[in-house]
């Protein structure tokens, strides 16, 4: 019993230096829309067994804080997959990038130059990247979730 | 993520008028996408996340989702021909041109299937075949495109166009403006029917394979269009004697009228109407007109000659509704 709390004691400095942990989990829905006899029209989201092109995915991305202090400048970064168009975020406050995360910014003051040097303004199908920076630490415990659609191509 | 929270986010989802607001953008988006994405690419998605802790930075990694893209299974077959292709009576090896399209995904063997004997048309072709067009250049080449096989239907790879020929023989009997249609019909190979019908396990890459909007089946019709024409011709006599009346005595002058009158809505080539001198009787020479215009005997490039026998006159290409009159005079000896 003695070794045991002493083996406590060397883990307990490690635990406090890491007690501020934040977990972050990916996950991938696909949105399935069917016509009711009444007309009206029900979106239901599946986790897919199976996806085809033109198929309406929304990524979840949910943080949680598990440790024990506050979190401070939180940024999450998701590339947007080779087959997926990116279509809009859900979750506000994103910046964008259109440069395969070099630089990032909001979709309205991102350009596209193409190989002749003209530029045109980006558009949602550009993003390679999404970011949210989040203004607020997150407390310890809290957990939170940013969302955004896709098409796969 | 725990399995209650998910569910939470579930409810909340289908009751936002939020999403429901968002799906018809994203419809459209994937309905102007071609092939798409090739069966059996991974979709893989890793999200990063950066905070601080007290001054030191940290950085995490979310688990990497990994979907694999399904085989949807679409087919598309139109007709090439621009409209009917007009055909003549008892013509052999009649085309029509097809188009045939994969809009899945993956590579899908197409089996195609003939119908010539749709209802509701004037006549059925006989003989009918099927060549692909192998060099690709949009029209039938005789021993070089080669004949389908139904043990070896065509693959077609994601977004690929292939034309194919429909060979028939036209009835001898086909009658001027009857009109003939066949059918195309294209299928997966792997599977057709209802829109999101799954074959599992059977899609490229090992995936499943999902039926398209299109059913994976589609057909077209081309249509064989006959257009034939037919020659009357009518001879009339008109007899001026020497003495101003209409006696056949030696010395009066026929006047032979040839009326050519052509029927129908083809044309007819290679038109040359001949008539030969009647015995007692000399030509005068250089007596033929054709509609008023007068000819000369010898074989020039006019359209008139005499050689000793008989007149010929060459009319040549002649369309349907037209009518030539043709005159020449002899003197009875």
């Amino acid at each position: 019993m003695k070794y045991f709390i002493a083996f406590l004691a060397i883990l307990a400095p490690a635990s406090a230096v890491l007690g501020n942990q934040v977990a972050l989990d990916s996950e991938v829905f696909v949105e399935r829309s069917a016509e009711q006899a009444d007309g009206t029209i029900t979106v239901t989201l599946e986790e897919p067994e199976r996806v085809v092109p033109g198929d309406n995915l929304v990524f979840v991305l949910t943080y949680e804080n598990t440790g024990a202090e506050p979190a401070e400048n939180f940024v999450v970064t998701n590339p947007i997959p080779d087959a997926v168009v990116f279509a809009e975020a859900v979750d506000g406050g994103a910046v964008y990038s259109v440069d395969d995360g070099t630089t990032f910014g909001l979709l309205t003051e991102l350009h596209i130059t193409n190989e002749s040097g003209v530029e045109r303004a980006a558009q949602a199908a550009d993003v390679t990247h999404i970011r949210w920076t989040l203004t607020e630490p997150i407390a310890a415990g809290a957990t939170g979730q940013l969302r955004f659609h896709g098409v796969v191509r | 993520m725990s399995l209650s929270r998910r569910q939470h986010f579930r409810s909340i989802a289908l009751r936002s008028p939020f999403w429901l607001a968002a799906l018809s953008p994203l419809c459209l988006a994937s309905q102007v996408q071609a092939a798409g994405t090739l069966a059996g690419t991974p979709i893989e998605n890793t999200a990063s996340a950066s905070y601080d802790d007290g001054g030191t930075t940290i950085t995490v990694d979310s688990n990497t989702v990994s979907l694999i893209v399904d085989e949807i299974l679409d087919i598309v077959v139109t007709s090439a021909d621009p409209g009917d292709v007009t055909v003549r009576p008892g013509e052999a090896d009649a085309i029509l041109s097809f188009s045939v399209t994969n809009g899945g995904n993956g590579p899908e063997a197409v089996v195609l299937t003939i119908d010539p004997n749709v209802t509701g048309d004037d006549f059925d072709p006989d003989a009918v075949t099927l060549f692909i067009d192998t060099d690709g250049n949009g029209s039938y080449d005789a021993g070089t495109d080669t004949l389908y096989d139904a043990g070896a239907p065509p693959i077609l790879n994601p977004d690929e166009t292939i034309t194919v020929f429909i060979l028939g023989d036209i009835p001898a009997g086909a009658a001027d403006g009857d009109r003939s249609e066949t059918e195309l019909t294209g299928t997966a190979a792997t599977g057709s029917g209802t829109p999101g019908t799954v074959f599992a396990g059977q899609g490229e890459g090992g995936g499943d394979a999902v039926v398209g909007s299109t059913g994976a089946t589609d057909s077209d019709s081309g249509f064989y269009a006959v257009l034939d024409a037919d020659i009357d011709l009518t001879k009339t006599a008109t007899i001026l004697d020497p003495f101003g009346g209409a006696t056949q005595v030696p010395g009066s002058v026929i006047t032979y009228r040839l009326t050519a009158e052509t029927t129908g809505s083809g044309t007819l080539g290679n038109v040359v109407i001949t008539d030969a001198i009647p015995d007692d009787t000399t030509y005068v020479d250089e007596s033929i007109t054709l509609d008023s215009t007068g000819l000369t005997d010898s074989a020039d490039s006019d359209a008139g000659a005499f050689d000793g026998a008989g007149i010929a006159v060459t009319l040549g290409t002649v369309a349907g509704g037209a009518t030539n009159i043709i005159e020449f005079q002899v003197v009875i000896d």
